[in-house]
């Protein structure tokens, strides 16, 4: 199984990408490790994830195809 | 992905213009009420702020941008429509970032929902910025 992940702002500049695919990861904490693992700096920021377009905090379960974003605070306006 | 909240680049005027000529055709409404976001030349540590970036996640903004308005509705009776237009990409100081356009029978409503939509975009809408100074280097916000 593969998941997309999307890193948005001051995120995507820390992972030098906005897109990394993710293979065999089976939750959202599984995947903040894996992330945290290529990605050291990432930790220290605060963020919120969305899978498929919906904003969550709670730690589910991924399947294949999901779309997770990694999003900084917003700065609208 | 299309997105009816999102343009390229700053808010032109001909997006506003057509926005004010569409005001005519809502007779329905008494009062209409727009707020315009603009950047701002700050200076920070010593440096202009020349322009802003904008990124967006367009999916999510699409799905927040419907919920805002759903909010507004059921909160102000009196408001017929609500327009939103937000900024990706580069902006310069002076431009136009933000759009909102609220249309309402009366005009206390009118003013009060669109002062709230401002704030609800503010808190919720998936929009991040890269202030560039003039010697080209940038700040996350």
């Amino acid at each position: 199984m593969e998941v997309k992940v999307l890193f948005f702002g001051v995120l995507s500049e820390i992972s030098g990408t906005s897109v990394k695919h993710y293979r065999d990861v089976k939750s959202i904490s599984d995947l903040k490790l894996r992330i945290y693992d290529d990605f050291p700096e990432i930790v220290h920021y605060n963020y919120r994830i969305s899978i498929n377009s919906e904003i969550t905090d709670n730690d589910l379960l991924l399947k294949s195809g999901d779309e997770v974003a990694f999003m900084p605070p917003f700065a609208g306006g | 992905m299309g997105t009816n909240y999102l343009t390229a680049g700053p808010v032109s005027q001909k997006l506003i213009s057509q926005l004010i000529k569409k005001m005519g055709s809502k007779t329905n409404s008494g009062g209409h009420s727009i707020f315009f976001g603009q950047v701002r030349a700050d200076e920070i540590d010593g440096k202009k702020v020349k322009a802003i970036e904008y990124s967006a996640y367009e999916e999510l903004v699409n799905a927040e941008a419907e919920m805002i308005k759903r909010t507004i509705l059921s909160e102000f009776s009196d408001v017929k429509s609500i327009d939103i237009i937000h900024s990706t990409g580069v902006v310069k100081a002076g431009e136009i970032s933000l759009l909102v356009f609220v249309s309402a029978g009366h005009r206390h409503q009118a003013m009060q929902a669109c002062s709230e939509t401002v704030e609800l975009i503010k808190d919720n809408l998936p929009v991040w910025k890269k202030e560039i100074f003039e010697d080209d280097s940038f700040k996350w916000k």
